[in-house]
């Protein structure tokens, strides 16, 4: 151990790879976030089936891979119209009847169809491990003594990208504006001439649009079994709530934040204390700043 | 004294007299002989049950072909043991209505613990082929057997293999070698990686460099954990893996071009399950895992009654699946054939005269099926060093007997595991 304390060259050199790690690590988390933080602030429901609506893009990266051999940076494009789809769809025949609901139904409600998508996927392809190899899998990139995994810069990048383009979609375009409106004051949207059941219907399609994009895109990194979505969906809450529901850039700030306390968890305590650091973290955030890091004062009680 | 109440004293009685009335289609007819067989045919399970029941079905098949159990014919009462529930139940199921004396099964270590509870209340026979928490003879029940090694035997012959085979390999001693342990935190894995510890240090002085458990149900990185062995630099990696976890844990070292000189792995999940393979392919070579004999395996090296029922045994299960046995098939199918020699040699199912039997019973490595031996201790395990296990490695693409050297005409390969891109 004390080797491992010294900070000299060799030391330095593994500073900088755990950032590297915790860079690409958060990366990943703001990837699957961003969709539930957005059904999260918009709508106000608590998704517990975002974790399966990634498994289920896992699973498409998967099949189009093995199947027809296509590279999953090709299957993440048609991900998202197809996604896109799949939320319409799962907030017609689920979603809607409750959204009026109380949140304990909202949550019996999330849950089941959890479950239903985990039994599912686990009939219909079994309850093996399945993997998805393109060529760029084992590719890394070396920066002087730190090195890249390339499958996790894109995804970093794609989960930059796809925040910048929320956040810019919420902010400067009419649908955006009407979805704000909306998480603000549900009835005075109504008031307005607002189509609330069409702001949610489309909040949906876009989380679930994301979140199926964001499960193609780490297929390659983690085997693909039907209960794959539960080793993400916890930590997704933790980013949600400390960034501040609803918040893109804070979901953004929030998974780098876990994936920091991860990692330096990891490295100096070891793996079995990762976890009670960040829900330590997660607690303190709801006891002393219930909004979220990034959260504006009041949000908490929009709408609910 | 009215109906009602006339059948609810019929019931009480029934109950209270031990519930008799409920065996209602009991044993067989003369001629056959039936036993009790759980196993997870549904459900998350399902997959690795339904080969316990082909390895268990192959063998009742050939025990019939050899004149069957105390001259019958050996058949099936099946049920479905889904989940712990469901196992009990069922066990309960099988032993009132079915009236079977004899229950085997499960695969899993959430199963035998429940199903057996059962069985020792009613005084029924459970003989256990496949769990291995080490906690399950440890509960002081009566004629409860395992015919596989618990969990704790695993760690036992890892470090057999460390000791006597990498060490000489590496020109180190036993005690010159620094380990690093690492674990999910099942109990299956602690039960591994404790007894492999303790036998590493007290027997052979190794050196522990790390001890890290983890939870492979949660783990997205492995990194963190890679950094921090790399500069404890250590010669051996002793990793029981679930799933994700070996994977990933080979990968991002890899990645990290951290350089060790073995992988020790135990058990049928993680490095030891046909998914690592295809998930890495030929950057696969290298790792060992403990597991039942697989391709490789010397028939010669059995004794000839091995030597017969292991041939005879290979052939029909290739012959129904088309494969080489998988270590479901091997698990069931040993476990069934030695519940056979128990019943020729107690010509009973009295629980008394079978274990007496079963205490009786002492032979050697390579007397049957998997090369296996038998020597019951008194709380009904079978010895580690009879039922003996073999390292295999992953060479290519598939997983091939290494070690014990004698039991297999294929060697270990990478022994010290040399540069990343140098294992072909």
């Amino acid at each position: 151990m004390d080797s491992a304390r010294r900070l000299g060259p060799a030391q330095i050199d593994v500073l900088a790879q755990l950032a590297v790690a915790t860079v690409l690590l958060g990366g990943i988390y703001a990837l699957i976030a961003v969709g539930l933080t957005l059904i999260f602030g918009i709508m106000r429901v608590v998704n517990f089936a975002h974790g399966e609506f990634l498994m289920l893009g896992m699973y498409l990266a998967f099949w189009a891979f093995a199947l027809y051999a296509v590279d999953p940076y090709v299957v993440v494009l048609v991900s998202i119209p197809v996604f896109f789809v799949v939320g319409l769809v799962a907030y017609v025949l689920v979603m809607r009847g409750v959204i009026q609901a109380s949140h304990n139904v909202q949550i019996f409600t999330t849950v089941g169809l959890s479950v239903v998508l985990q039994n599912v996927a686990l009939v219909a392809w079994s309850g093996d491990f399945r993997f998805v190899r393109p060529w760029h899998l084992s590719t890394v990139i070396r920066a002087g003594a730190t090195i890249f995994n390339l499958t996790q810069v894109v995804a970093f990048l794609i989960a930059v990208a796809l925040t910048i383009a929320l956040v810019a979609f919420m902010k400067w375009t009419h649908a955006g504006r009407v979805m704000r409106a909306t998480a603000q004051d549900r009835d005075a949207a109504t008031l307005m001439g607002i189509d609330t059941d069409r702001v949610y219907r489309l909040t949906f399609a876009i989380g679930i649009a994301a979140v199926g994009a964001a499960g193609v895109l780490v297929a390659p990194l983690y085997s693909v079994y039907p209960t794959a979505g539960l080793q993400f969906v916890l930590i997704s809450y933790v980013v949600v709530v400390l960034g501040g529901l609803g918040d893109m850039f804070g979901a953004m700030l929030g998974s780098f934040i876990v994936a920091l306390v991860e990692v330096a968890g990891s490295y100096l305590f070891g793996t079995a204390w990762k976890e009670i650091f960040y829900f330590i973290l997660f607690i303190l955030v709801l006891v002393f700043r219930p909004v979220g890091l990034f959260g504006q004062r009041g949000a908490e009680t929009l709408g609910v | 004294m009215s109906r009602a109440t006339l059948t609810i004293i019929v019931a009480t009685l029934a109950l209270v007299l031990g519930g008799e009335p409920a065996a209602v289609r009991g044993q067989s007819p003369a001629g056959e002989y039936k036993i009790g067989v759980l196993e997870p045919l549904t459900g998350p399970l399902a997959f690795e049950g339904k080969r316990h029941m082909e390895g268990l079905e192959v063998v009742r098949d050939l025990i019939n072909e050899r004149g069957g159990v105390m001259g019958k014919k050996l058949v099936f009462a099946v049920a479905d043991a889904t989940d712990p529930t469901a196992a009990a139940s069922e066990a309960n199921r099988l032993i009132t209505r079915e009236g079977v004396k004899i229950i085997t099964g499960t695969f899993s270590s959430r199963l035998c613990g429940a199903a057996s509870e059962v069985a020792a209340r009613h005084n029924v026979i459970y003989w256990e082929s496949s769990c291995v928490d080490p906690r399950f003879n440890k509960r002081g029940l009566k004629y409860v057997y395992r015919t596989e090694i618990d969990a704790t035997g695993f760690g036992w012959y890892n470090v057999e293999f460390i000791a006597k085979h990498l060490a000489p390999r590496l020109n180190l001693k036993p005690n010159q070698l620094k380990v690093a342990f690492l674990s999910e935190d099942s109990s299956y894995g602690q039960g591994v990686t404790e007894s492999a510890r303790q036998r590493a240090k007290t027997e052979f002085g190794m050196q522990e460099v790390m001890l890290e458990y983890y939870n492979w149900t949660t783990l997205n990185d492995m990194t963190p954990t890679i950094l921090k062995m790399k500069q404890l630099n250590p010669d051996v990696v002793h990793h029981i893996g679930f799933g994700n976890d070996a994977v990933l844990f080979w990968r991002q070292s890899k990645e990290q071009n951290f350089l060790f000189k073995a992988l020790v792995h135990a058990g049928a999940t993680g490095y030891g399950g046909g998914d690592f393979g295809k998930a890495l392919g030929n950057d696969a070579n290298g790792v060992f895992a403990l597991l039942e004999p697989g391709p490789g395996f010397r028939l010669e090296a059995l004794r000839p009654e091995g030597q017969q029922i292991e041939k005879a045994f290979r052939e029909a299960v290739q012959k129904r699946t088309g494969t080489y046995p998988f270590g479901a098939h091997q698990l069931a199918g040993s476990g069934l054939w030695l519940l056979k020699l128990v019943l020729d040699r107690s010509k009973s199912d009295d629980p008394e005269k079978f274990n007496a039997a079963v205490m009786a019973l002492d032979m050697p490595v390579g007397s049957m099926i998997n090369g296996w031996g038998v020597k019951f201790s008194e709380v009904g395990q079978n010895a580690n060093d009879r039922v003996q296990h073999y390292m295999l490695q992953w060479q290519n693409g598939q997983l091939v007997t290494v070690w014990p050297e004698e039991f297999t005409t294929l060697r270990a390969k990478w022994i010290p595991l040399g540069a990343w891109d140098q294992r072909k």
